[in-house]
């Protein structure tokens, strides 16, 4: 199917619903409306509320990981490579929370991650996560989505990039 | 100590339970239910309860850090979450088996890969951890 003339950023951005309506009452129905498609990569997230990294969060998360490491404890702890997961989480709900999306959490499995650490995690850090959609794949009643997490200080310093991959699996009803 | 592509830094076996599962889910604030609920677990067609990836992974990385001594050496990691790890509700639980070894030397880094198993399964995919080489002369 051949795209209508783009006729400006504007008013194309404003036909994109309507196209899609359009898509959907023509395409022969699949298993139900799929509510998240490729539309959304590029889709941001607000950030995420400040999180402060805490000497206690990171001994009660060196102690959930069974790691003895002294670097996670003492007057200056470290947080141990995994940590930015907990801001990750925070920036995932965000996504979960999308109405739009339909997304549900207990129905998707993590398929693979990256984290690519522009500099260390430290006690006193007070940092927020921008998410974003990177990929959208549709395969039947599974979606693949690639999102990616851009944790930064207040000042704006990058941290940590998460990307992850995960698996939704939609309900068939 | 000399580092070069073939040397082994380290290996580490982990009894993973159903406690640690709970400990975790804590104090990542993944409450995801396919991680403590059999019937969460079910419904996505899973064996039972499985582990989260990045407890998984977490442990896996303990092999490098452990290497390293200080974690804040890790540059980038990555991972794929190839095959779940069932954790039954004993007290046994599941044992990961990790195997670090160096897959490249740079000037001023170093790449380790990680092979991941359970119960003799690849559970992770093409662990890769590159750290800084401060501190590793």
């Amino acid at each position: 199917m051949s795209p209508p003339v783009q006729a400006g950023p504007t008013r194309w951005s404003t036909r994109v619903p309507l196209l899609r309506r359009l898509v959907l009452a023509l395409l022969p129905p699949l298993n139900g409306v799929v509510p998240i498609t490729a539309d959304h990569v590029g889709r941001t997230y607000p950030p995420t509320a400040p999180y402060e990294v805490s000497a206690a969060k990171i001994a009660e998360f060196a102690a959930a990981l069974g790691d003895p490491n002294p670097a996670y404890s003492g007057p200056a702890p470290v947080a141990p490579p995994t940590f930015a997961a907990v801001i990750g989480a925070a920036a995932w709900d965000g996504l979960f929370a999308d109405p739009e999306l339909d997304l549900s959490l207990q129905r998707v499995v993590h398929a693979d991650q990256t984290f690519v650490w522009h500099r260390p995690l430290r006690t006193g850090d007070t940092v927020t996560g921008v998410l974003s959609i990177d990929k959208v794949r549709c395969r039947g009643a599974m979606e693949i989505v690639g999102v990616t997490v851009r944790m930064a200080t207040l000042d704006g310093e990058p941290v940590v990039d998460s990307s992850s991959t995960f698996v939704h699996t939609r309900a068939t009803s | 100590m000399s580092i070069e592509v073939g040397t082994q830094i380290g290996e580490l076996a982990v009894s993973l339970t159903r406690a640690q599962l709970v400990r975790y889910a804590g104090a990542s604030t993944d409450f995801n239910p396919i991680h403590w609920s059999d019937r969460a677990a079910s419904a996505l067609g899973l064996e039972g309860v499985i582990a989260h990836g990045m407890l998984t992974l977490g442990t896996a990385l303990r092999v490098v850090t452990d290497w390293v001594g200080d974690p804040a050496a890790v540059r980038r990691y990555s991972a794929r979450f190839t095959h779940p790890v069932v954790v039954p509700d004993d007290d046994e639980g599941a044992e990961v088996r990790c195997v670090g070894t160096v897959t490249a030397v740079a000037e001023d880094s170093v790449t380790v890969t990680i092979e991941v198993t359970c119960g003799g399964q690849k559970v992770l995919g093409a662990v890769t951890a590159e750290v800084s080489r401060e501190g590793l002369q």
